[in-house]
């Protein structure tokens, strides 16, 4: 079996994809992605290779990833507007043995000589080449024809402290999550669906459950570029959109804009995940658009998802209940089960578990047991209807006088502050107190400001013994603050 | 000194125990309290004078039950177990304590207990719940349980938390004797309410309230506190290792294996007092409010003793 399959035994004719202004019928991109087989197939490359595809959300980015997949080889996707010197630290964690670029990566070809890669290739030159008879051609070329274990995806989940760690999913792993979700009667998804796809494709959900899922139901998948709220709405009412799946960010902006009340009218699912929704921005987009925006949990190692609220009632502050087929327990440190209605870590064993941190076995053991349980490293909670609500990374929580103090609560109020931008809070050694709370400010407000914000909302244990004012806070490619940049 | 103040009789005919029999009872042990031991109260007047509210000290000693009831300015009651209606010696005493006999063991008792708790509290009288669900055999101050959150968010009712010194040399686990003139100081703090905290749905808000709660009483009764549920099998200063939870049959197994290469990350620093150190004190605003006594800080005694889950 191959994933790269999804694209066939669909109507030839229906839209697979839109972007960049034109549509690409499942008829034309089941020829270009065997042409491109070809073409790599020619070039050297076949099952087992890895093949460095950069690109944006676009047409061609699409295309090298199917066809990439088409011929057994791993596909390592990063983002075109990676700075020089990421695009050469995730080329070196991958080695590959292509590098091959989508149009808005072609200013990697400027610099190829400093960065990995046994061999460089712009998609439409393969595509252009000698091949490009093939475009059109009604024999295609055949599909590998793997195994469920065979690697598909080698998926960058690091940040910016240069610690590379490269997930390693296979064909089975995504197949998995791609059948639960395409079968499953809540989700409902059928060839009708047009999924607006917001979030980038470098990134297990944009890659397995917006595009690969919608293409797997021969529905239409309609890639935005670039997020804003303008585009957005274009794109919800020319194409008739019916699944949207953001970040908060995504959601608040729409809050903010001027967009109609009925622009998800004809929106069947609206998807958000990545980072808490907040209880007020849930609300304030229900009395805005009279939508509702479901929450799921989900990581890159677990293909990813691991809960939603499909078919159930959505609680705010709650990421849902765990899928069928996903065993999910909270543990203490020894993995034993803590006790209903308290917290611990989020442990995981599904088939969609990853099969490990490439060439880090090291790393791998970390996270991951022989019967395969995959420890998240996060801390959630589980009310007496089954629902998760995550707390925090379990890494991150700060030990004061014997008392848990979540960095995000503490965070949280900070940022409540008017005169607050940003907030990071970690634990430091205390001599007498074991850890302590610091916390790192950007925005206007002074120590006396916080120490009095904080003293009025915080109990005290959880008061931060040290104010670290700061211009600028560290954050992630996907702008999450990186705590452990501080700690 | 001593236990003072009004105290006000609240009859309760729907409520087990004999009005009648309580009011005499409680009127001869708050005196003898008085007399033989060196009682201290303070922050009386966070209870509550009107309606429900939830009483949550912390239990080191069989007394406390005795001790804290004597020290609020109304009448309360507890659950207390159901085998001391069998005793003559005790089957109308306890009740006239405020003690609600409710048969222990399984989820049937505790939805029970819970019950009666709530009608208590829904009759707007004063319900004592010990948060650490039983006696502290290691003499920390443990992890709460959330019923009392559970509870109080059920009935709308705040919560007070009281710390207590004393009743430990008063009545040592080990004798069934009391100590007299020894000194037993009760604090009240000031009430919390769940809604405060947020939405009693989230789970994480019951736990926040929860820790929160034992904070104050961590504050209240100088302990050092401890994040592990107390168990029967805690000696002073040692902690027992945790035992695995009770899952429904058919639920998933209750331990999972553990990643090979797994570092626990070593928190041991916490739970251990060392000097204060000079050096860094300038840049460290102090933890502490200037009134309290030095709350929240580890005992001296847990460093050398303390062993902590495996």
């Amino acid at each position: 079996m191959n994933i790269a399959q999804v694209i066939e035994n669909h109507p030839a004719s229906d839209i697979a994809l839109v972007g960049e202004g034109e549509s690409v019928t499942y008829g034309e991109l089941q020829q270009r992605a065997s042409a491109l087989r070809t073409a790599l197939r020619a070039r050297g490359i076949g099952a087992g290779d890895r093949v460095l595809v950069i690109g944006e959300n676009e047409i061609e980015f699409v295309l090298a990833t199917i066809a990439v997949l088409g011929i057994g080889a791993h596909v390592a996707p990063i983002r075109s507007r990676n700075p020089l010197p990421e695009v050469q630290r995730k080329a070196a964690a991958i080695d590959p043995q292509l590098v091959l670029m989508a149009a808005t990566a072609a200013w990697v070809t400027e610099h190829s000589e400093h960065v990995v890669g046994a061999d460089f290739a712009m998609v439409a030159e393969l595509e252009s080449g000698p091949y490009s008879e093939n475009r059109a051609s009604e024999v295609l070329s055949p599909v590998y024809d793997g195994d469920l274990d065979d690697l598909a995806f080698l998926l960058l989940t690091s940040g910016v402290s240069g610690d590379a760690k490269v997930a390693m999913l296979s064909h089975g792993n995504l197949n998995w999550v791609q059948s639960l979700l395409s079968e499953n009667e809540a989700v409902g998804l059928t060839s009708d669906d047009v999924a607006l796809c917001i979030l980038p494709l470098t990134h297990i959900f944009g890659l397995n459950v917006i595009l690969l899922t919608t293409l797997r139901v021969g529905g239409t998948v309609v890639l935005e570029a670039e997020f804003s709220v303008d585009e957005s709405l274009r794109l919800i009412g020319e194409q008739k959109v019916t699944t949207i799946s953001g970040v908060p960010r995504v959601w608040q902006a729409f809050v903010e804009s001027d967009a109609p009340a009925d622009t998800f009218a004809n929106v069947r699912q609206l998807a958000s995940g990545a980072a808490e929704l907040p209880g007020t921005l849930f609300a304030a987009f229900q009395e805005r658009f009279g939508a509702e925006l479901a929450e799921g949990y989900g990581l890159t190692e677990t293909s990813p998802i691991v809960t939603w609220s499909r078919g159930i009632k959505t609680k705010p502050g709650s990421v849902g209940h765990p899928v069928p087929g996903v065993e999910v327990i909270l543990v203490e440190d020894d993995g034993t089960a803590v006790e209903p209605g308290d917290a611990g870590e989020i442990v995981i064993r599904s088939p969609g578990v990853f099969k490990g941190y490439l060439d880090d076995p090291e790393l791998t053991s970390t996270v991951l047991t022989e019967d395969g349980w995959f420890w998240t490293g996060d801390v959630g909670v589980f009310d007496a209807d089954g629902y998760l609500y995550l707390v925090d990374r379990i890494k991150d929580i700060i030990i004061v006088s014997g008392f848990n103090v979540y960095p995000s609560e503490v965070e949280s109020i900070l940022l409540s502050h008017p005169k607050v931008q940003g907030a990071i809070v970690v634990g430091t050694p205390h001599a007498r107190t074991g850890e302590a709370v610091v916390a790192h400010i950007s925005g206007e407000a002074t120590v006396e400001e916080l120490e009095e914000h904080c003293r009025a909302n915080l109990s005290r244990y959880k008061w931060p013994s040290e104010y670290r004012l700061v211009d600028e806070l560290p954050v992630s490619a996907t702008g999450k603050p990186l705590r452990r940049v501080l700690r | 000194m001593g236990l003072g103040g009004d105290f006000h009789f609240e009859p309760a005919p729907d409520i087990p125990g004999s009005d009648m029999l309580s009011k005499i009872i409680m009127s001869a042990l708050r005196r003898t309290l008085d007399l033989l031991w060196d009682v201290e109260v303070t922050g009386r007047d966070n209870v509550p004078h009107h309606g429900g509210a939830i009483i949550a000290p912390n239990h080191l000693s069989f007394c406390d039950s005795m001790f804290v009831p004597s020290a609020l300015p109304r009448r309360m009651w507890a659950i207390g177990k159901g085998e001391y209606m069998d005793d003559w010696k005790t089957k109308h005493l306890f009740p006239a304590l405020g003690m609600i006999p409710v048969d222990r063991g399984g989820g049937e008792a505790a939805q029970a207990a819970l019950d009666t708790a709530a009608t208590v509290l829904d009759a707007e009288h004063l319900f004592l719940i010990y948060p650490e669900g039983t006696r502290s055999r290691s003499e920390y101050l443990h992890k709460g349980r959330t019923g009392v959150a559970r509870l109080a968010a059920r009935c709308d009712v705040p919560v007070v938390p009281v710390g207590h010194i004393g009743t430990l040399a008063i009545q040592p686990p080990t004798g069934v004797m009391m100590h007299i003139n020894k000194p037993c100081t009760i604090r009240f703090g000031e009430p919390m309410a769940v809604s405060d905290f947020g939405s009693p749905d989230d789970p994480r808000v019951i736990r926040r309230f929860t820790d929160e709660l034992m904070f104050a009483i961590a504050e209240l009764s100088d302990q050092t506190y401890v994040h592990q549920y107390a168990s029967k099998d805690d000696r002073p200063g040692v902690l027992a290792p945790s035992a695995p939870a009770v899952t429904k049959p058919g639920a998933p197994s209750p331990k999972v294996s553990v990643p090979k290469g797994r570092k626990v990350i070593d928190r041991s620093d916490t739970l251990r007092i060392k000097e204060p150190d000079s050096s860094n004190s300038d840049r460290i605003i102090d933890l502490r409010t200037p009134s309290a006594e030095t709350p929240g800080i580890i005992d001296s005694k847990l460093h050398e003793t303390t062993s902590q889950p495996n």
